[in-house]
């Protein structure tokens, strides 16, 4: 029998929404997948590309990043430059022949726990429907 | 030296010890341990928020000599305070420390408990990866100075100065016109209650002048302000002599600038300007205080007049929600002076936000004045005679004629806002109006620390929430800016390495704060700490990777993408 599929997805989150949005979420006891780790930055501006292209290099098979959304951002326009870095990286990372449906960029607030669940399960089932980072099988590229 | 790691999971009650098997995780945790380089104890506990899970902590670190503390329990917004405040207490710096939220992300969302407890063993492992790259910092302490800068002396700025000034703290009240009591001095009463507006403020007024601890500064503008909450440095300059010229310290800036009234001739629709016995509000307000009349050009008193509501309404996108209950103030005024006057006030929208306004709207209504809502209107002059042409809301449209019209034009941002903005490195949002740091939860705190935005500056608003405004400013600054006490700037800030960084001012651009400066002689970028928010927008814009996020740097953000995709 194959073994199924297990997705190892990264998930930064901004402390100020997202991340408060997820601890709302845990509060209210919704379910979640866990394949998503969740790693806390304080800002979704602080994901610089560099840390997202190793990320996806090193093997991760997706990268979540969550922000608040636009106009709410706790450094007034953080997410907005976060916005700005991730249209830029899905065509970076077509480059590599990474598909770029790997990288997802969410705006959950603090008051959204549903809503992260929803992004997080639904990340996770698009992960697994694309399989494992090719990047494991061809480490040429 | 060999780390030492402390681990301590908390059951949280039954929220964690029933959903994780604790045990498992001990047990694969205490494996990580490699004498001598690295020594791992872990540990369990019932409840680590407690007093007696706090004693535990520090008497474990101290036994120890734990030289790093990784705990595994609830959010960091719940307790990393708590237990950082455990660390102060020992010899552990906080900064060595790292809460790993096994509640939130991990007991309360994964049914399935031995997945739960795999995940957990995940996040613990990171954690421990993360903490041995985290490096100690040291809070440090600022004098502050109590004193107070408050820009625009109208009713918010004379309040605000009257809620701050007091034996420890000067206040500098600064005012670009020849006195102070700003627009509320031209009204000659203040509704609803239609109470005698003079003794009011004036009344403030004095106490402003009688008060010692106030400075005023007449036809005075503010040149320049530098620095960040606790230490700004002020250079006022007079209106009409540059070279008259004051500096001070302050701590805090209360920007009061108030408002202005859109000029109605820059819509032409209304007539303003080019038709006879049209006037604005204020012209009204102004006419009726200094003569206590309110004559049409020709010296006669109207028999007739349209108070138009909601002037440049459309035009501005907002409602200027002071108008309605002015023009019922107007419209007031003519039936005392001119009995028998008609009256029609038209209006897109009523706007009647206070408990008293609805009865003062019944009380006008019932004194004989017409209410038509309209969806469109202008005035034309055919034969001297002027008409009101409009629109009704069911489509139908009609004509009135009156002898005066009363325009209640929107309000704007005072003239010079943007220049404030731009001294004080705040924002101005599409309206114009100041930027607050948040709409509903921190409506007079702007993204600076240290400046605050009072009354109309931010919004329209009458003579009660211009106060209630002031008040909070009192209220903020007081509790935040208290003589003698230090101040304790955040920790966790960026720093640009001098070495790494190629002069490119790519940081500069990004900050919300203005907090990086450039240094011209060594071609480089440096971070004021004492400005900085640590938000590390600076830190993934730079191009060298110079820039460096205290507390978050990437080596300590890859040990834990290490983890996660191991």
């Amino acid at each position: 029998m194959k073994e199924q599929f297990t997705p190892k997805i990264v998930g930064f989150l901004c402390n100020w929404c997202s991340y408060a949005g997820a601890d709302l979420a845990g509060a209210a006891k919704l379910k979640i997948m866990p394949s998503l780790t969740v790693i806390r930055v304080m800002c979704s501006s602080r994901i610089d590309p560099n840390l997202v292209l190793t990320t996806l290099l090193l093997g991760a098979d997706g990268i979540l990043i969550a922000g608040c959304h636009p106009g709410d951002c706790h450094y007034e326009k953080g997410n907005y430059y976060a916005r700005r870095r991730f249209a830029l990286l899905k065509k970076v990372i077509k480059t590599l022949k990474i598909d770029p449906e790997r990288l997802q960029l969410s705006w959950v607030s603090a008051s959204e726990g549903k809503r992260y669940a929803e992004v997080v399960n639904q990340f996770t089932e698009k992960i697994k429907k694309l399989g494992p980072n090719p990047i494991q099988t061809k480490p040429y590229l | 030296m060999s780390d030492k790691i402390g681990v301590y999971v908390c059951e949280c009650g039954p929220n964690i010890a029933d959903k994780v098997d604790i045990k498992k995780i001990l047990a694969e945790i205490s494996a990580l341990n490699e004498p001598p380089e690295k020594i791992i104890i872990a540990k369990k506990h019932k409840l680590l928020c407690s007093k007696e899970g706090q004693d535990f902590l520090a008497d474990e670190i101290t036994k120890n000599e734990l030289t790093h503390l990784v705990i595994a329990a609830c959010s960091p917004r719940d307790h990393d305070i708590t237990f950082m405040n455990v660390c102060k207490k020992t010899d552990l710096n906080p900064y060595l420390y790292k809460l790993v939220n096994i509640r939130e992300h991990c007991a309360w969302i994964i049914p399935d408990k031995d997945e739960a407890t795999e995940k957990a063993i995940q996040y613990i492992r990171a954690g421990i990866s993360r903490v041995t790259y985290q490096a100690p910092l040291t809070e440090k302490e600022l004098d502050s100075i109590p004193d107070v800068l408050v820009i625009g002396a109208g009713i918010a700025g004379i309040e605000a100065s009257l809620s701050l000034a007091g034996e420890n703290r000067k206040v500098y009240l600064v005012e670009k016109t020849s006195s102070i009591g700003g627009k509320v001095t031209r009204f000659e009463k203040i509704l609803p209650h239609q109470g005698t507006n003079l003794d009011i403020i004036q009344e403030k007024i004095q106490a402003v002048q009688e008060n010692e601890n106030i400075k005023v500064f007449t036809e005075t503008e503010v040149e320049k302000a530098i620095g960040f909450f606790g230490n700004f440095e002020i250079i006022l300059k007079n209106i009409h002599n540059e070279e008259q010229k004051n500096d001070f310290k302050v701590g805090a800036v209360v920007v009061a600038t108030g408002f202005d009234l859109t000029d109605p001739e820059k819509i032409p629709r209304y007539g303003y300007g080019k038709i006879e016995d049209i006037y604005t509000s204020m012209e009204i307000e102004e006419s009726n205080s200094k003569t206590g009349k309110i004559l049409l050009k020709s010296g006669k008193p109207p028999k007739s007049a349209a108070l138009i509501h909601c002037v440049g309404r459309e035009e501005k996108g907002y409602c200027s929600r002071v108008c309605c209950n002015y023009m019922f103030k107007i419209a007031q005024y003519l039936k005392e002076k001119i009995p028998a006057i008609k009256i029609t006030e038209f209006y897109q929208d009523l706007c009647l936000p206070n408990k008293a306004d609805q009865e003062f709207f019944i009380d006008t209504k019932n004194k004989g004045v017409d209410f038509i809502r309209f969806k469109d209107i202008a005035v034309r002059q055919k034969d001297k005679e002027k008409f009101i042409e409009y629109t009704k809301m069911d489509g139908k449209k009609e004509k009135i004629s009156a002898e005066m019209i009363i325009l209640a034009p929107a309000i704007e941002p005072a003239e010079g806002s943007k220049d404030i903005a731009e001294l004080l490195n705040i924002s101005l949002d599409e309206t114009g109006f100041f930027q607050e740091a948040h709409q509903k939860l921190n409506p007079v705190a702007t993204s600076i620390d240290g400046v605050y935005i009072i009354g109309s500056a931010q919004n329209p608003k009458d003579i009660s929430d211009s106060i209630i405004d002031a008040q909070a400013v009192g209220g903020k600054i007081l509790t935040q800016l208290i003589p003698g006490v230090k101040l304790v700037p955040e920790v966790t800030v960026s720093e640009i390495s001098d070495a790494f960084c190629t002069g490119c001012q790519t940081c500069l651009s990004v900050c919300s704060y203005g907090a990086i400066y450039f240094d011209e002689d060594r071609n480089i970028s440096i971070v004021n700490e004492a400005i900085c928010r640590g938000c590390g927008n600076c830190v993934a814009s730079c191009p060298s990777g110079a820039a460096h996020a205290k507390h978050f740097t990437s080596a300590q953000i890859y040990q834990e993408v290490l983890e996660a995709i191991r």
